[in-house]
C-alpha cells in the first residue's frame, strides 16, 4: 500500500483578473520527499506555493493535507497544519531586528496573560538557533533594514527552522546567496530531510535542484508539464520541459 | 552571511562622526532632537518673560495640552501601524456632549455618562476600522466621511448642553491633585497616565511589537500568521476611545458639552508627526508624541506671554511642524 501523501492538489486553478496563473494542477507529495518546483518566470510556481501556504485562495480545485480536504483562508491556517514558508520576497519587517523577525508570530512571553514579551529569552534562543544553522550575522539586535540580501535570507530561514514545521516551502531560497551560503542552505535542506521533513523548493538553478531533490515538477504557463523522479531524468530534459512544455 | 554591518558601509558615516550617526539611526532619535528644542524654547521664554518659568504657568501649559495629549497617545499607536483617524475632533465633541447631557440631570451617575460616551466613541472607532479593513476604503477618506457623519449627527441631536453641576465630573477637567507642595491639574495626570499606558504597550507587549511590524509590512505580518485586520480594527477602536475620553475631560474642563473640539484632529495629528511618527507607519515612540504636544504648548504659551498675536502663533506652529518633518526627511538620506 502506498503511503498517504502529506499534501495533494486536485485540479488546482487560480485566476487573476483574466490571467490564468495556475491551470488545473494536480500534484501529490509523500512524507519526507524533497520536491523541486521549476519553470520559467511567471509559470505559476509562487502562486502554487502561496495557495499551499494559505496566502492565496484557489479559484478552483482542492488542497488535501493528510488525505483530507482543507480550506486555508489565512496563512495562520496553514501554519496550524505545520506548513512553513519562506516567501520569494522573504516577508520580513525592516524596522524590526533579527530576533523580532525570527519570532514574529511565535513570541515567548514573560506574562502570557498580558502578552509581555520575554525578549532576553528570545535573543538567547535566536543566537543558539543561528549557531546551529551555521548562520553568521553581526548581531541578533541588528535591524533587518541594515542587512545584506544573504543575511535577510538567513533571517527568513531561521524563522522557518524556529517554527519547526512538517512541510517546509522554500521559494527561490538561493536567489540572493553567494557560493558558500548556497552550500550552507543545501546542507540545511538535507538536514531537514534527515529529520523527516517534507520540502518543496523552487529554484532556477538546475545544479541545486538536482543535488537535493527526489522529484522535480515542471510548470509552464500555469500548467503541470512534467513530474519526474530526479534519478530518472537529467538537467537537459528538465530544461527542455521548461522551454517547450509537454512533448 | 559574512557581510559587514552596514553602519560602516554607509558613505555618510565617513563624513559624520560615528556617535552622531548612531544617534540619528536610533528608532527614537527624534526624541533627543525634540528635547533639545524644547529646552531651548524654555530657556528662551524664561529670559524673555518673567512670568514664564513658574509652576502655575507650567500647569497652565499642561492643562492646555492635556486634551490633545490624551487623544494623541492613542492616535500614536494607530499612526505607527500606518493608520490615520481624521474623525478624532468629531468623536471628542460627540462624546463630551453625550457625557455632559447625561450629567446635567443630577439623578444620573457619572459611570453611566462614561459608559455611554465611551461606548459611542468606541463604536465610531470600530466602524472606522471595519470600513478601512473589511471594505478597504482609504483611511483618509473613510475617517473624513465619518467626521462629517458624526459631526452632523451630534449637532442634529443637540447644539450643546446646559451647565453641569456634578462635582466629580467637573473635577476631571478642573480638579487638582496635591502631590507634595504641587497642585497638579487632574487633566495633566490623566494625560501622563494615558501616555504611560501607551508607552508600556509599545515597549513591552506583543501588541506593541505588532503595531510596529504592521506599520512596516502588513503582508509579512499576515504571512507570519498575525491577525492584521483584527489589530487594525482594535487600533481604530482605541483611537476612538482615546478621543472620546479626551472629549469627556474637555467637557469637565468647560463645565458643559460644547462642541469646541471640531478640527482638533489636526492638532493631534501634527503633534504626533512632530513627535516623529511617519504617516507611512512603522516608526515613532510615545515619548516623541509627549514632547511634540509639550513643545506646541510651550510655544503657544510663551508667545502669548510675549503678546504675539494668535495669527502669528499659527504661522510659527505650522513652520515648526514643517521644519521637523523636513529634518526627518533629510535624516533618512544618512
Ligand atoms: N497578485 C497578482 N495579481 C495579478 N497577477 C498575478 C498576481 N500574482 C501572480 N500573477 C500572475 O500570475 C502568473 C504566475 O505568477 P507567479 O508569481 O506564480 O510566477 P512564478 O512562477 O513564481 O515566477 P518567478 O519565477 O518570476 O517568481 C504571472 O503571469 C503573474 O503575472
Ligand atoms: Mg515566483
Amino acid at each position: 500500500m502506498e503511503t498517504q501523501p502529506v499534501v495533494e492538489t486536485k485540479g488546482l486553478s487560480r485566476y487573476f483578473k483574466g490571467v490564468v496563473a495556475l491551470n488545473e494542477v494536480s500534484v501529490s507529495i509523500s512524507p519526507g520527499e524533497v520536491v523541486g518546483l521549476v519553470g520559467d518566470n511567471g509559470a505559476g510556481k509562487s502562486t502554487l506555493v502561496k495557495i499551499l501556504s494559505g496566502d492565496l485562495e484557489p479559484s478552483a480545485g482542492q488542497v488535501l493535507i493528510d488525505g483530507a480536504e482543507v480550506h486555508f483562508r489565512h496563512p495562520r491556517d496553514a501554519k496550524n497544519r505545520q506548513i512553513e514558508t519562506i516567501y520569494q520576497d522573504l516577508a520580513l519587517c525592516e524596522n524590526l531586528d533579527i530576533m523580532e523577525n525570527v519570532f514574529l508570530g511565535h513570541e515567548s512571553y514573560r506574562n502570557p496573560l498580558l502578552r509581555l514579551l520575554d525578549r532576553r529569552r528570545m535573543y538567547r534562543e535566536t543566537s543558539q538557533l543561528l549557531e546551529q544553522l551555521a548562520i553568521r550575522v553581526p548581531s541578533t539586535r541588528e535591524l533587518v533594514m541594515n542587512l545584506s540580501g544573504g543575511q535577510r535570507q538567513a533571517t527568513a530561514l531561521a524563522r522557518v527552522a524556529k517554527a519547526g514545521a512538517r512541510l517546509i516551502i522554500l521559494d527561490e531560497p538561493t536567489a540572493a546567496l553567494g557560493v558558500n551560503e548556497t552550500r550552507n542552505l543545501l546542507d540545511l535542506v538535507m538536514r531537514f530531510k534527515e529529520q523527516g521533513k517534507t520540502i518543496i523548493i523552487i529554484s532556477h538553478e538546475m545544479r541545486d535542484v538536482f543535488e537535493v531533490t527526489d522529484r522535480i515538477i515542471v510548470l509552464k504557463r500555469g500548467e503541470l508539464v512534467a513530474d519526474k523522479r530526479t534519478a530518472e531524468t537529467d538537467p537537459d530534459e528538465i530544461v527542455r520541459y521548461i522551454i517547450r512544455g509537454r512533448d | 552571511m559574512t557581510a559587514q554591518p552596514s553602519a560602516d558601509a554607509s558613505g555618510l558615516a565617513v563624513r559624520l562622526p560615528a556617535p552622531l550617526v548612531t544617534l540619528l539611526r536610533r528608532r527614537d532619535s527624534n526624541v533627543f532632537f525634540l528635547l533639545f528644542v524644547l529646552v531651548a524654547a524654555i530657556v528662551f521664554f524664561t529670559i524673555q518673560s518673567p512670568y514664564f518659568f513658574d509652576d502655575r504657568n507650567a500647569f497652565n501649559i499642561g492643562r492646555a495640552v492635556s486634551i490633545t495629549g490624551i487623544a494623541a497617545a492613542f492616535a500614536t499607536l494607530l499612526m505607527i501601524s500606518g493608520g490615520l483617524d481624521l474623525s478624532i475632533g468629531a468623536i471628542m465633541n460627540a462624546s463630551g456632549l453625550a457625557a455632559a447631557v447625561i450629567m446635567v440631570d443630577p439623578e444620573n451617575s457619572i459611570i453611566l455618562a462614561f459608559a455611554i460616551a465611551l461606548g459611542i466613541s468606541a463604536f465610531i472607532g470600530f466602524s472606522n476600522g471595519i470600513i478601512v479593513t473589511k471594505i478597504g476604503v482609504n483611511p483618509i477618506i473613510a475617517t473624513i466621511g465619518m467626521q462629517f457623519v458624526v459631526r452632523g449627527m451630534t449637532l442634529a441631536t443637540r447644539s450643546g448642553s446646559a451647565l453641569v453641576r456634578d462635582r466629580a465630573f467637573l473635577e476631571i477637567g478642573q480638579g487638582e491633585l496635591a502631590i507634595g507642595t504641587l497642585e497638579i491639574p487632574v487633566p495633566v495626570i490623566l494625560m501622563l497616565a494615558t501616555m504611560l499606558l501607551c508607552y508600556l504597550v509599545l515597549r513591552f507587549t506583543q501588541f506593541g511589537k505588532y503595531i510596529y511590524a504592521i506599520g512596516d509590512n502588513a503582508s509579512a505580518c499576515r504571512r507570519a500568521g498575525i491577525n492584521v485586520a483584527g489589530m487594525r480594527i482594535a487600533l481604530y477602536t482605541l483611537s476612538g476611545l482615546g478621543a472620546g475620553f479626551a472629549g469627556i475631560v474637555l467637557a469637565g474642563l468647560t463645565g458643559a458639552g460644547i462642541p469646541y473640539a471640531a478640527g482638533s484632529e489636526l492638532s493631534v495629528i501634527s503633534a504626533v508627526i512632530l513627535g516623529g511618527v511617519s504617516l507611512s507607519g512603522g516608526v515613532g515612540v510615545i515619548q516623541g508624541t509627549l514632547l511634540g504636544v509639550l513643545l506646541v504648548g510651550v510655544l503657544k504659551n510663551g508667545m502669548t506671554l510675549l503678546n504675539i498675536n494668535a495669527n502669528w502663533q499659527m504661522v510659527v506652529e505650522g513652520s515648526v511642524l514643517m521644519i521637523a518633518v523636513s529634518l526627518d526627511q533629510l535624516k533618512q538620506r544618512i
